[in-house]
Parts: C-alpha cells; sequence; structure tokens
C-alpha cells in the first residue's frame, strides 16, 4: 500500500482540470481556423479536438463523482506514527525543498544548495522512519555529505556536464 | 541478421562493457527496491546520455532494462512485496515456495527462466528488427498516422482502472505536445507569452516530473512501515552454490513451456501499452491451462514461476522491435529509449536501422548478454539479496531527489527547466493520488507531435478527404487492429463482467 489516499476530491479534481482546459482553450483563438482553405487542418484543429476530449471526459467524471457523493469516495489513508498527516505533510516538505533547490542552485552554487536539498530530503525520511531525531540528524548530514559529493563527482567529472560549483 | 551479430564485438570492448555492467547493477537495485522500478532508474539516466556516446547510453538502458525487469520478483519471492509490477505473478508462486524453505531454489529457477526468456526475446529482436523495418520503410503519411493513432488508444486502453482517466492523461500528454512551434507552419502555440515556452515542454523535464519527482512525492507520503514491508523471518544461511539451479526441476518444467512463455512475452512485449505484468500474466494463466496439476499454481508451481518470469523478460526484446522499426514505444521504458535516441539526433523509425546498424547493433548484443548476466547475478549476489528491501529511504530518496533535479540542469542549463519537473512532477503526483494512470501522458508527450504532423500532412495530401485512412490497405490494416484491440481489451471484458453480475 502506497500513501496515495483516495479523498472525497475527486469532484474538485475533475473541476481543476476543467479550468486548465479552459486555460488552454483560451489560447486556440490565437492560432486561426482549424481548417484553413476550408480543407487543410491548420494549428489550431488538433488543439480543439483535445479541448473537447478534455472537456466531456473532465465533464462526466465530475458529474459521476458528484452523483457518488463524499461517503463513498472517502477511504483510509495510511497513518505515520512519527509524522503528522504524513500524506500531506510529507509530500509538501519534499516539494519546499526541491523549490529551494531549483531557486537557489544558480544563487548559491551546487554545494550548498545540492548538500541542504539531500539533508532536508534524507531527515525527513529518516525522521518518518525511526522517530529519532538525533539520530536522523546526525545519519542525514552524512547522507547529504556523500550524496552532494557523489553527484558533483558522477556529473562533473564522470559525464563531464557543467554545475555552478560556488556562486556564494 | 550477420551486422546486427556484429553488435557482440562492440560490445566486448572495455568501455561498452563496463557502461552494459553498471546499468545491470543498478537495474538490479532498482527493481529490487520496491517502489524503485527500471523506468526510474532508466528517467534518472537520461541526463547523463548527454555526457555520453549514443551506443554506450544505449547498451547501458539495456542492461538497466533487462535487470530492472528480472529484479522486480526478487523482492516478490523474498518478502512478498513484488519490487516492480512485473514481479507480482512472479511472486504468487516464488513466495509461495520461499515459505516452504525452498526460496533459494525459487530465486535461481526465477534467474533462469528470465534469461532463457531475456535471450529468446533477444533473438527474435535480431531476426525481426530488420524484416520489420524493410515492411515499415513502405508506409506513406497515413499509414504512419494509423499506426501512431493505433499505439495511442492501445496504450489508453491498456491502462488499469477507469478508461475516462486514462483518455484525459492521454490528452493532457497531447495537449503538452502541442506547446511550442508548430510542427507545420513556423508559429508559437500556447505560449503565454514566455520565451521559454516557444521552445516547448522538453522529453527531459517531463519524464523526470513523471516519474522521478513523482515518484519522490508519493514515497514521502508513504510511511516507512508501509513502504518498505516487515521484517524478513530467520532463514537458514545461505552459499552462493545454494542457488545454482537444479537441473532436475528444470526438465521437469520442460523446454517448451519457457519457448512457449517467451514468445507469448515477445507478442505482448510488441503490443503497444502490453508491458511485463501483462507478459507474466498472460503465460502464466496459459500454463496454468496447459499443466498437468493445475492445483499446484499459487502454492509454490515450479510451471508458474517459470513461465511468468520467461514472459516478463522475454518481453524487453519485444517492446524494443515496434520502436526501432517503426518509431513506436509500447511502454514507459521505449518511450524514455525513445528520448535517449532523439537527445543524440537519431530519429526511432524504419530508417534507423539501414542508417544507424553500427550504432544500434551493440544495443541487440546487449540485450542477450545481459540476459546471461540474470543467472550469473543470482549465484553472485543471492545470499544478498534478503537485504534489500532493508535499504535507507533517507539515502535512497536523497540520491534520487538530487539527480532528478540537478540532472535536468546539468543537460539544459536552464533553471526554468528544473521548474518544468517539478511542476509536472508536483501534477503528475494529483494525477496518481486520484487514480488517473501517468504513462498514457508520457506517451501522448511523446506521440502527439507524431499524431499531428501525419495526420495533417495526410488531410492536406488529400485535401481534406478523411477517406485516405482506409484506402490504403496498411492504414485499414491498422484502423481494423485498433477496434479489435478496443473489442478485445475492454468492450468484451466489460460485457463479460457485465453478464456475471
Amino acid at each position: 500500500m502506497t500513501g496515495i489516499a483516495r479523498p472525497n476530491g475527486q469532484a474538485i479534481f475533475a473541476l481543476v482540470l476543467l479550468v486548465l482546459t479552459s486555460v488552454y482553450s483560451s489560447q486556440i483563438f490565437k492560432l486561426g481556423l482549424p481548417f484553413e482553405n476550408g480543407v487543410e487542418p491548420g494549428a489550431s484543429f488538433l488543439p480543439i479536438v483535445l479541448s473537447a476530449i478534455m472537456y466531456v471526459g473532465a465533464l462526466r467524471i465530475l458529474l459521476v463523482e458528484l452523483r457518488r457523493g463524499r461517503a463513498e469516495t472517502a477511504d483510509a489513508r495510511p497513518q505515520s506514527d512519527t509524522v503528522p498527516a504524513v500524506t500531506v505533510l510529507g509530500p509538501l516538505v519534499v516539494i519546499a525543498a526541491t523549490a529551494l533547490f531549483a531557486y537557489g542552485l544558480e544563487r548559491v552554487g551546487y554545494f550548498v544548495a545540492a548538500g541542504a536539498y539531500t539533508f532536508v530530503v534524507a531527515l525527513y525520511f529518516n525522521f518518518e522512519d525511526s522517530g529519532r531525531p538525533v539520530y536522523a540528524l546526525v545519519l542525514s548530514a552524512i547522507t547529504a555529505l556523500a550524496v552532494t559529493l557523489f553527484g558533483w563527482a558522477f556529473f562533473v567529472w564522470l559525464f563531464e556536464l557543467t554545475l555552478p560549483g560556488w556562486n556564494l | 541478421m550477420l551486422e546486427l551479430a556484429g553488435g557482440f564485438s562492440a560490445l566486448f570492448a572495455p568501455w561498452p562493457f563496463l557502461y552494459l555492467v553498471g546499468g545491470f547493477l543498478l537495474g538490479l537495485l532498482f527493481g529490487a527496491i520496491p517502489g524503485l522500478t527500471a523506468t526510474l532508474a532508466i528517467a534518472l539516466l537520461l541526463p547523463f546520455t548527454f555526457g555520453m556516446e549514443v551506443t554506450n547510453a544505449l547498451i547501458m538502458v539495456m542492461g538497466i532494462y533487462m535487470a530492472g525487469i528480472y529484479a522486480g520478483s526478487i523482492t516478490g519471492i523474498t518478502l512478498n512485496i513484488p519490487g516492480a509490477p512485473s514481479g507480482a505473478i512472479t511472486s504468487i508462486d516464488g513466495h509461495a515456495l520461499m515459505k516452504k524453505g525452498h526460496g533459494a531454489q525459487a530465486l535461481s529457477l526465477d534467474a533462469f527462466a528470465s534469461s532463457v526468456g531475456g535471450m529468446i526475446g533477444a533473438l527474435v529482436l535480431m531476426m525481426l528488427a530488420q524484416p520489420i523495418s524493410q515492411l515499415a520503410l513502405l508506409f506513406r503519411t497515413p499509414e504512419k498516422f494509423s499506426l501512431v493513432l493505433l499505439a495511442v488508444v492501445t496504450v489508453t486502453i491498456v491502462s488499469r482502472g477507469s478508461l475516462w482517466r486514462a483518455t484525459i492523461a492521454m490528452t493532457l500528454g497531447l495537449m503538452i505536445s502541442t506547446v511550442g512551434i508548430d510542427p507545420m507552419v513556423p508559429k508559437g502555440r500556447f505560449d503565454f507569452g514566455s520565451y521559454h515556452l516557444v521552445e516547448g515542454i522538453g522529453l527531459l523535464p517531463a519524464v523526470i516530473g513523471l516519474f522521478a519527482i513523482c515518484e519522490l512525492l508519493v514515497q514521502a507520503a508513504t510511511p516507512a512501515r508501509n513502504a518498505m514491508g516487515v521484517a524478513v523471518a530467520e532463514l537458514p544461511r545461505l552459499r552462493h552454490r545454494d542457488f545454482i539451479p537444479d537441473f532436475r526441476i528444470i526438465r521437469e518444467i520442460g523446454a517448451f513451456l519457457y519457448l512457449k512463455s517467451s514468445v507469448i512475452g515477445v507478442l505482448i512485449g510488441m503490443l503497444p501499452g502490453g508491458g511485463a505484468a501483462m507478459a507474466s500474466f498472460i503465460a502464466y494463466a496459459e500454463a496454468k491451462r496447459t499443466a498437468k496439476r493445475p492445483e499446484a499454481f499459487g502454492d509454490g508451481s515450479h510451471e508458474g514461476l517459470a513461465a511468468s518470469e520467461s514472459a516478463n523478460n522475454a518481453m524487453c526484446g519485444g517492446a524494443i522491435i515496434p520502436l526501432l522499426t517503426m518509431g513506436i514505444p509500447g511502454d514507459a521504458v521505449t518511450a524514455i529509449i525513445f528520448g535517449v535516441l532523439l537527445i543524440h539526433g537519431l530519429v526511432p523509425g524504419p530508417g534507423l536501422l539501414v542508417d544507424h546498424t553500427a550504432t544500434i547493433a551493440p544495443m541487440f548484443a546487449a540485450l542477450f548478454v545481459a540476459s546471461a548476466f540474470v543467472m550469473v547475478s543470482v549465484v553472485a549476489f543471492g545470499p544478498f539479496y534478503l537485504r534489500l528491501a532493508r535499504i535507507n529511504r533517507g539515502m535512497l530518496y536523497a540520491f534520487i531527489a538530487l539527480v532528478s533535479m540537478a540532472g535536468v540542469y546539468a543537460s539544459s542549463f536552464s533553471g526554468f527547466q528544473m521548474w518544468m519537473a517539478l511542476a509536472i512532477g508536483i501534477f503528475a503526483f494529483a494525477l496518481r493520488r486520484f487514480d488517473y494512470p501517468v504513462v498514457p501522458m508520457l506517451m501522448g508527450v511523446i506521440l502527439g507531435p507524431y499524431l499531428e504532423e501525419f495526420l495533417r500532412r495526410s488531410l492536406i495530401v488529400s485535401k481534406g478527404d478523411p477517406t485516405i485512412f482506409v484506402t490504403s490497405p496498411f492504414s485499414l490494416l491498422f484502423l481494423l487492429l485498433t477496434l479489435v484491440f478496443i473489442w478485445l481489451l475492454r468492450l468484451r471484458p466489460s460485457a463479460r463482467a457485465g453478464s456475471t453480475g
């Protein structure tokens, strides 16, 4: 069993898809007619077909889920002994750490950004697994050092790709 | 065929061989750890391929592919937690044998069947690749459109769960593929005024987002006790020689069963959306149907174990055939291999084998040799397999996180591509959370440009007349096959389920 619970947000997600489709469709008008010269399919032809499929599919799911109601769609989410609301908090921690890495890589360089990123990710998983903060901190610091150096060796030395080392 | 066989001499040069061994070990590790898959391993490798020769990259991918599919059964046998979906059927009889105290024998039979299946798949690939390529050279634009449509529809209908959700996932992928320059006229589409989006959404952030970042988020939402399984029961200390297969049992299983299951695996592999899990399931069901003692299936049957494992590794060779000969990836792994080829300026399709035989031939040889490695690996590493599911999650996911994000940056020098990978990863996580499959989405991203270009070119040639798709024999054949697959894989099972209540 994975942490992917199916909350009663199926209908809300179908709505999100409808909104995304509308944002996509709003650009179609800039692409001209679906058939140029009356017969040749143009740049807007496939996007119109795809938007139609999305509207039909998402609306159908929305209606089915609304008819089904909240009680039938809710199911049990896995619980962690150490992290509250793990199915929400866990992904949020990883998303925040990843976003900070994406923001910081060009600003502070690989070593600081990668060290911090791998430390936070390892700390989350180690603490969730063991529930022992000091143990998790020490293990994650060692992990961060090893993975950061390994990553540099792999990317830069072995495969000769370029990363910004120190930008401080 | 002889030219393809020449790939063996290229493979046994020091560097290509090291890449094969490295890829094999990586695939073994990723396949065996629950939650990680060969697809993820190949996705993580994608950024590194920028710094590799294309032949070495393809050799490494083949090693990962073969080892990853095989290794999915290791923790399935030892812990009853398949490392990958491909190992789920093998776990039924493999774990039953484990509980009876025949764990080492189950692992060795499993490896033997994987080796045999993998080799047969690789041989079929070598025999069929060039004739199918020659045939595919005859395809014109309408045939190509119908073939891509067949792949798009089949991948959608074989997805588990709701057909509507799979259709939406595929459509989302196709929508992503329309972002950027129009394939027919130099005009930007869906760029929302951003110069980054004029270039389109790259394959690399799409693959990393859909598989690596999404998996990272899924694992962060999964408590360790659910992810890694329970402690392994105490077992007697096993030696390397305990993992040499018992040839008396192999004779009992019989060469025909290995051959039949492997052929099933190859055929399922050639079907878009087929995949290892489907191959092993169908071969297992067929072996049970023709078994002398079908009641033993599920309770530690050697035949069941051999059938499912031969089929899922033979599938690898089968899945490569439509990719290289017709440019049609059938599953996530072949879709990423498609990306590796594109990154290096090679367009998968009928011309590939004609124009680049020397580049592609070692890849075929690598698939064959990696199959042989499977048998060697169980003897070498068998005693350590029981510990694989206990690897530290913090280290594992910190590694995956860094390789994913730094890999996207290092291969594109673009902070925007990292943000795109994160955004796609979050969106894919939401899709999985709400039971939408992500593989059709990747297929949509990859096949979308071809689907649109072939459709529009065909209709321009016919001056808007859609009957162009049914007047060509090959195109008509592909459209009829599409209808047959819809009937066989969706409508008939639904009708049967309805009639049995």
